[in-house]
């Protein structure tokens, strides 16, 4: 703990200054003339939530991540009954919230890093080389990837997939059975089509070409561009961003926050979050390397591939080279159960970091 | 695995690399380009509106369509100086300067996508609004889709009518497409079958210049048209319908007895379908205009209702085709005197007399040796009490009592007390005897055919139930309907050349107890011995006597004017609506 070098250190470090990144941001936000009048500003809203994470990371912080491994079954099935629930009463923009109180408790983000840690745990314990190993984790993915993707949320579906295959690869599977996976995957989606209802299709195809709705989705992802291109090099300044506080991005305080900073602080600043995501991932990947225990590495290697698809999807979705897909910027966008679900994860890593420390 | 794990590193540095390409393309090479746009805020999108399908009649008649209209829109954003423009458009179009500057003040979460501020506008509105543009930036005319109804207020109960999503509904429709500002079905055909009449919105995505102007479309969608609707209904009927109750406070519905489709329906007061804010307020809201007396009015079925028990006595037997009762115009029962309408009375009548000349003193004895719960069962079967299925929204199911609450067997017999049906009840009833025992589920959509002519769906005709009824009181009761009409109490209805039997009823006691007018109403069918349509007429404030001479008119009417168009195929006549192309009136 005393090494100033100790990756532990350096991510709570990292994790520290993006949170605050986040708050700026969203500061700079409720300064729009959509911003609701009434309730709470986001930004405070926000700094409740990271309170709250905070409190959850110094809880679970010496929880020894091992637990999880234990927990992983029951967390895995107590998920599956929210996702039905999700499905059978949820409100909120795509239906993916449930109302509690106050708090939209969103499930498919807490499903994330229970998946992780269920094929953590089943990877770690099979003999990974065996092609019905790979088939037992497509089932434990597949249940909650297709009670997210009724939602319907396909993007946080395939965010299900994506964790799967990185997990499976970096555990050891042969290419041979992923390769065959894909191909089945492949020849399998006509069917899975077509047992989707005519709002979830209409959705999934805006999804795949945004341009079929030129009035919404097709209009945020040019108003992006033009929010991201208009910053430059240096940016506009902060709070002094003109396409974010006309409001031509509904969702810039969730995922489209990263807009807002590449308006208001340009290449410069980009350039910026990206490195403090660069050492943020690295970090959890020294961590990874250390450790020896099978379930361990695994869950860190599955946390670091979440974190990194996310922020990839997210950023890639801003820039306009991936399609719309409601997945938030990790430590950044607006969000109760996203940035309680980041916290969580940060604990375990963390615990993971200083158990291997004291082998 | 340790080298794959090793090597992952490199998969985040080539993944977040690829983000700072993309982020320097857009941000250094391309950033005079999208600078530019930014300065500007040139984007504006237009929204066309959802079109809806057209609502046909049984022969293939429109009864509501779409037309193409001009509407005033404004954006937020560029409207400069809304006082001005408020005090300009107020001069031009007479609207109240208070309320327009409200309405161009309201926030809006997109303060460039346009807004209607008024719809339709006129020849000369456009005219004069082209005229005085230079005062008037931000706003616009722009083409866009209004709701068109043949019939004006006399489907209004029918069709519905259309409006602005509201608040509540927009969290149900978000995933269907709909928008703040779009039009949905609000009541009527139109709200039940709004899903299916809904096409799917188009529009447009302009820059445009700093005066607000389009300068190019950089994307369009176009409109998807919605399906149509062919009803069960006859516009002539309809027609007939409208023109024969005239001002008067009720309602019409008529059927075909043989398989339950409406053939017309009428509720007055009515409502003008385009201008329904007009009836929400004082004098035009009075008497409810909103309320389809036809499926929702629950009234109380007066003589009507011995029909029922004519049928519940010959059945069971408590009384033969022949045997007397003497009226003397009252008869007491316990400590309560009980007269018929006819104070003199009717003297010693069988029940062939009874049902015509509607004997109080007659049926209520008769339904005193019947009992209240042998009634009850009766009009059970009839399924009174219960909504009849009709597929309009609002439909009441009225009040058959239990036996404690009936009011004693007397009065139920005679159609007073707690009972109250709707008249879409009395005339599934009243089909139910001229078919011989069928109770038919009534509706209104026949078809729903998709734009390209294809059938989406067709609604077959659907029997709840057949009651059984001997051949022996069927005829003695269709006797005695047709008798009603021949030298009874529906007298108004004899029409010559055409057979009608019915029978009268006026809700007397229990609306006065209320405190309410007199109401008339008269069920029958025609022609008596092969029944094609089944009517009920119910008036506010009229004698039942009034109410059979409106039917009597209304099949006259139908019957006479026998033009039988052949049904013409919709498909033919549907085309895609399209809009003129960057739908700017005047720039």
């Amino acid at each position: 703990m005393e090494n100033p070098n100790n990756p532990c250190r350096i991510l709570m470090l990292v994790t520290g200054v993006l949170t605050a990144i986040g708050l700026l941001l969203l500061f700079s936000a409720s300064k729009s003339i959509a911003s609701v009048s009434g309730s709470l500003p986001v930004y405070v809203k926000q700094l409740i939530w990271i309170i709250i994470g905070i409190l959850m990371f110094l809880w679970l912080k010496d929880f020894d991540y091992r637990h999880w491994n234990k927990l992983a079954h029951l967390l895995y099935f107590v998920i599956l009954i929210f996702l039905l629930i999700v499905l059978a009463i949820g409100t909120g923009r795509a239906g993916r919230w449930i109302k509690i109180g106050w708090f939209n408790f969103q499930p498919s983000e807490f499903a994330k890093f229970i998946l992780v840690i269920v094929l953590a745990r089943y990877f770690s314990i099979r003999d990974i080389e065996r092609f019905s190993t790979i088939l037992g984790g497509v089932i434990i993915t597949g249940i909650p990837f297709l009670l997210i993707l009724l939602q319907p949320n396909l993007g946080t579906a395939l965010l299900f997939i994506i964790i799967f295959f990185s997990m499976a690869y970096l555990a050891g599977a042969k290419k041979k059975h992923l390769l065959i996976l894909i191909i089945i995957g492949v020849l399998m989606s006509p069917l899975l089509w077509m047992g989707l209802k005519d709002y979830q299709k209409q959705r999934l195809i805006i999804f795949l070409n945004p341009w079929k709705d030129p009035l919404g989705k097709g209009y945020n992802i040019l108003q992006s561009k033009i929010t991201i291109g208009s910053g430059g090099i240096i940016g506009k300044g902060f709070l002094k961003g003109t396409q974010t506080k006309l409001a031509f991005l509904p969702e810039f305080h969730t995922d489209f926050i990263f807009c807002l900073l590449a308006e208001e602080f340009g290449l410069f600043g980009v350039f910026v979050l990206l490195f403090l995501y660069y050492v943020f991932l690295s970090q959890i990947h020294r961590i990874t390397l250390t450790t020896q225990d099978p379930f361990g590495r695994l869950a860190g290697t599955g946390i670091m591939v979440m974190f990194l698809t996310q922020i990839f999807v997210n950023i890639g979705m801003a820039c306009g080279i991936l399609p719309v897909a409601g997945i938030p910027l990790p430590f950044l966008s607006y969000g109760g159960s996203a940035l309680i679900v980041c916290f969580i994860c940060l604990a375990t890593v963390y615990n993971l970091g200083k158990n291997t420390a004291l082998f | 695995m340790e080298q794959r794990l090793k090597t992952f590193v490199q998969v985040v540095k080539i993944l977040l690399g690829i983000l700072v390409i993309q982020c320097i393309n857009l941000q250094v090479f391309h950033f005079s380009y999208y600078r530019r746009l930014s300065e500007q805020n040139c984007i504006r999108t237009i929204d066309l509106g959802i079109p809806r399908g057209k609502i046909f009649d049984r022969n293939g008649r429109i009864l509501a369509e779409d037309k193409t209209c001009f509407h005033l829109v404004y954006v937020p954003y560029d409207l400069k100086e809304p006082e001005t423009v408020a005090s300009v458009l107020s001069s031009i179009l007479g609207l109240d300067r208070r309320e327009l500057l409200k309405e161009l003040e309201k926030k809006s979460t997109n303060p460039f996508e346009r807004r209607i501020l008024k719809r339709d506008l006129t020849q000369s509105e456009i005219a004069a609004i082209s005229e005085y543009a230079f005062k008037l930036p931000g706003v616009f005319v722009q083409a866009g889709l209004d709701r068109q109804y043949t019939l004006g207020t006399g489907a209004c109960h029918l069709l519905g009518y259309t409006g602005e999503v509201s608040q509540e509904e927009l969290d149900l429709l978000k995933d269907e497409g709909i928008k703040p500002g779009h039009y949905i079905g609000k009541y009527g055909i139109e709200k039940q079958y709004d899903q299916l009449l809904r096409g799917k919105s188009g529009g447009y995505q302009i820059e445009v210049d700093a005066r607000g102007h389009q300068r190019r479309i950089l994307r369009e969608i176009s409109m998807v048209p919605g399906n149509n609707i062919i009803l069960t209904i006859d516009q002539t009927i309809q027609e007939a319908c409208i023109n024969a109750l005239g001002n008067r406070e009720g309602a019409i519905i008529a059927m075909d007895p043989r398989n339950g489709e409406v053939l017309a329906l009428v509720s007055n007061p009515s409502f003008e379908p385009l201008n329904v804010a007009k009836y929400l307020v004082s004098p035009y809201n009075r008497n409810n205009p909103f309320l389809n007396r036809a499926i929702a009015g629950q009234y109380a079925p007066g003589s009507i209702f011995k029909i029922i028990t004519e049928i519940a006595a010959l059945e069971t037997g408590e009384i033969g085709e022949h045997d007397r009762i003497e009226c003397t115009g009252s008869m007491e029962v316990g400590d309560r005197i009980f007269h018929c309408w006819k104070e003199e009375g009717h003297g010693w009548i069988d029940i062939n007399q009874a049902l015509p000349f509607s004997c109080n003193i007659f049926f209520g004895t008769v339904g005193m040796k019947l009992g209240v719960d042998k009634i009850l069962e009766y009009a059970k079967l009839f399924d009174f009490g219960k909504p009849t299925g009709i597929d309009l929204p609002g439909e009441r199911s009225g009040n058959l009592p239990s036996s404690e609450e009936a009011g004693g067997a007397i009065n139920i017999a005679i159609g007073q007390g707690a009972i109250s049906v709707t008249p879409v009840q009395l005339c599934t009833m009243i089909s139910a005897v001229a078919n011989g025992g069928n109770l038919w589920k009534p509706f209104v959509v026949k078809k729903i055919v998709a734009p390209d002519g294809k059938i989406i769906k067709e609604f077959q005709p659907s029997l709840k139930k057949t009651i059984f009824i001997s051949d022996e009181t069927l005829t003695i009761l269709k006797r005695g309907l047709r008798n009603v009409v021949k030298f009874g109490t529906g007298a108004g209805a004899n029409i010559p050349g055409i057979e009608i039997a019915g029978k009268t009823g006026t809700a007397q006691i229990a609306q006065k107890e209320l405190g309410l007018p007199t109401r008339g109403a008269f069920a029958c069918y025609a022609p008596a011995d092969s029944p094609s349509i089944a009517m009920v007429v119910v008036l506010d404030e009229a004698s039942s006597g009034q109410a059979a001479r409106i039917a009597g008119s209304i099949i006259k009417r139908v019957f006479t004017s026998e033009e039988t168009v052949s049904e013409t195929t919709i498909s033919e006549t549907e085309q895609t609506q399209t809009l003129p192309s960057g739908s700017q009136g005047f720039e």
